[in-house]
């Protein structure tokens, strides 16, 4: 019994493992094929992009805040790498990795500094950067598209095809690192740790001194520096780039997090979680392709899932909050 | 010392302050560009944000009670795509509306449950229920479109009266402005709104039944969506699952332009009339200007940054100058 209830903090991940291994159980039993060493491949590099955002905004959610200019800022640094490199023929997959990360983080710090230098609601700054950022690209894009042609061949054909194993992708890969990174940081570091009291209680963190407005800041150039990296997954994956890139895939990401148990109210959630809630999304959607469920219906499913995952983290939230005051009233008798 | 919150007086500044604005843009706008000041582009102007605006009315009363709906737009799709589906399959035209109301309602009434009987939060919520009702009008229409619509109602959406400037909506949207603004400003009703959105918890000690007032603004939400989407779908002729796409946000951009507080408990109708016809006259000027349809994203977007750091700043500035009043 005291075994189960140690085990008990990381239960949400482990209970969202085993709902992903089930889901990806009858998925390949409509289709065997989703099964192979084929299938796991493209689940992953699908997953990539939008679980790389979903590590992420990670810490960003953790601290009760939002950020949903990332998929513009997605489609900037994309269009903005291709330029770059199309105008620069002589390019390599290593500039791509170091401009995607300064375009996104250059949006983080603008983000950063209204949220926190201001302590305007994240919400709707967000939202105001991400018709901003989105203009931007409508404007400097000029409607010219880019496709594989203009792009370094290291980048889309080399990094891009790149599998290990048979079916671990580069680009998820990548994933892993970060998440494994992310995960141990906000763990054990001390400056991790801050950000889950700052999303548990705004106020309290700034009575005791906690540095909020250094940790809120660099929480949000984070996501806007995953963001941009994300960019150079998402050439990798489409090979083509416009001005619409990545529209309106925010709310994707979001639901992914909040599907792996990152809630949305501060205080809980790791990047673990988020990584596993971007693939059980789009295993589901793999299900339901393979039920043959029409792909209009999709957004739908989308929007279910989040409602049904927002439900069951309430229902845990209760629970748990139920059992802790029974023990404080256990322990006061 | 003023009988007054300091909070309240900054809105209120405010508030006077985009009116000011307005005027001022309208002012500059008709002296530097021809055709602005007519009567065909001020009817543009109100056509243009008729749906913004009605949906308006209700969302200021959801801001003020400090939640949100994101899900207006997709509510408005859902609703348009309802009314052109069962009008294609056969049914009578005002059948199709009373559908499409009707749809409105329960998507609003859905959201309201959500939030109040389970206890979700109503931001998460609604990014649930913009994906699943605009997923739900993906499946029901696909690609198809609907645009065969008896004439009467398309000239409704579309048309003026006689020569006027006055879109032939304007009276419906004048209308449930009085109704909303009278529900805000002079009724118990109104009053209620604005106490819970000050502090829910002292508004149910005084025994306010919080949960049944938000259901009721949910669902008149929903309501509202349903009635732009019947207003676009004949404004434009089409019903399609992707009409209306992103209005959410020039809606709670307009809102918080018109000075009421995203923290909920502060806000008024003129604030938000104002809000809405200042970035309805702004577009209207930058398209006049044959400024790049793109750049209205960017504007758009700046606009929503000032109407949340433009009040901050100013009570920010003003709690200064009082220190160092204080000080002195």
């Amino acid at each position: 019994m005291d075994l189960l209830n140690k085990l008990k903090p990381s239960s949400r991940e482990a209970s969202l493992g085993i709902i992903l291994l089930i889901a990806v159980g009858v998925t390949g039993l409509i289709n065997p094929r989703f099964l192979t060493g084929d299938g796991t491949r493209d689940l992953l590099t699908s997953t990539s992009v939008v679980a790389l955002l979903a590590i992420g905004i990670t810490p960003v959610v953790v601290m009760r805040h939002i950020d949903l200019s990332i998929a513009s800022t997605v489609g900037l640094t994309a269009w903005l790498i291709a330029d770059i490199c199309a105008k620069n023929p002589d390019f390599t997959w290593v500039h791509c990795f170091i401009i995607g990360p300064i375009v996104g983080a250059l949006v983080g710090v603008l983000n950063g500094l209204l949220v926190a230098g201001l302590r305007l609601p994240s919400l709707v700054v967000t939202l105001g950067t991400l018709y901003i950022v989105r203009g931007l690209v409508y404007v400097i894009s000029n409607s010219v598209d880019y496709n594989s042609q203009e792009m370094p061949p290291s980048l889309i054909e080399d990094l891009g095809q790149r599998v290990y194993f048979g079916l671990l992708p580069f680009t998820f890969s990548l994933v892993i690192i970060f998440m494994v990174l992310i995960a141990y940081y906000m763990k054990y570091a001390k400056s991790g740790r801050d950000a889950y009291a700052i999303g548990s209680n705004p106020p309290a963190a700034d009575l005791v001194g906690l540095k909020v407005f250094r940790r809120t800041f660099l929480a949000f150039v984070f996501s806007g520096t995953m963001a941009g990296l994300a960019a150079v997954f998402y050439l990798m994956r489409f090979a083509q780039v416009d001005s619409t890139a990545f529209y309106g895939q925010e709310l994707a990401v979001v639901a992914a997090c909040v599907i792996g148990g990152v809630s949305i109210f501060g205080g809980t959630g790791t990047v673990v979680g988020a990584v596993i809630g971007a693939l059980l999304v789009q295993t589901i959607q793999g299900g339901l392709a393979a039920l043959g469920v029409d792909a209009f219906w999709k957004a739908a499913i989308n929007g279910l899932l989040l409602i049904i995952a927002i439900y069951a983290d309430r229902v845990l939230a209760v629970r748990s909050e139920k059992r802790l005051l029974q023990q404080r009233i256990r322990e006061r008798i | 010392m003023s009988i007054f919150p300091k909070a309240v007086q900054v809105r209120k500044s405010w508030d006077t302050a985009i009116i000011g604005l307005l005027l001022v843009v309208i002012v500059m706008a008709s002296t530097t560009t021809e055709g602005f000041l007519t009567s065909l582009n001020f009817s543009y102007i109100f056509s243009n944000t008729s749906e913004i605006m009605i949906i308006a009315f209700a969302m200021l009363f959801m801001i003020i009670l400090g939640e949100i709906d994101l899900s207006v737009a997709s509510i408005l799709a859902l609703s348009s795509s309802m009314l052109g589906w069962s009008y294609a399959k056969g049914a009578p035209i005002w059948l199709a509306i009373i559908i499409c109301l009707v749809v409105g309602t329960v998507c609003g009434f859905l959201n309201g449950f959500f939030v109040t009987k389970l206890g979700l939060g109503s931001l998460a919520v609604t990014i649930g229920t913009l994906a699943l009702y605009r997923g739900i009008a993906n499946g029901i229409l696909g690609e198809n479109t609907v645009n065969e619509f008896p004439e009467f109602w398309t000239s409704f959406g579309f048309d003026t009266f006689g020569t006027t400037f006055m879109p032939k909506t304007l009276p419906m949207i004048i209308f449930f402005g009085i109704i909303f603004g009278l529900l805000l400003h002079r009724t118990p009703f109104g009053r209620r709104t604005l106490a819970i959105g000050q502090s829910a918890e002292a508004a149910k000690f005084a025994g306010i039944n919080v949960v049944r007032h938000k259901m009721i603004v949910f669902t008149f939400t929903g309501f509202m969506s349903g009635v732009a989407g019947m207003v676009y779908t004949f404004r434009f002729s089409t019903a399609q699952a992707d009409n209306g796409v992103g209005i959410e946000l020039l809606v709670i951009s307009a809102i918080l332009l018109g000075g009421v507080s995203i923290f909920g408990g502060i806000g008024t109708i003129w604030g938000v009339v104002a809000g809405v016809l200042l970035a309805g006259s702004v577009e209207s000027w930058l398209t006049l200007q044959e400024i790049n349809a793109q750049w209205r994203t960017i504007v758009t977007g700046i606009l929503l940054l000032i109407s949340v750091a433009g009040p901050v700043l100013v009570a920010k500035s003003k709690q200064r100058r009082e220190r160092k009043a204080l000080k002195s």
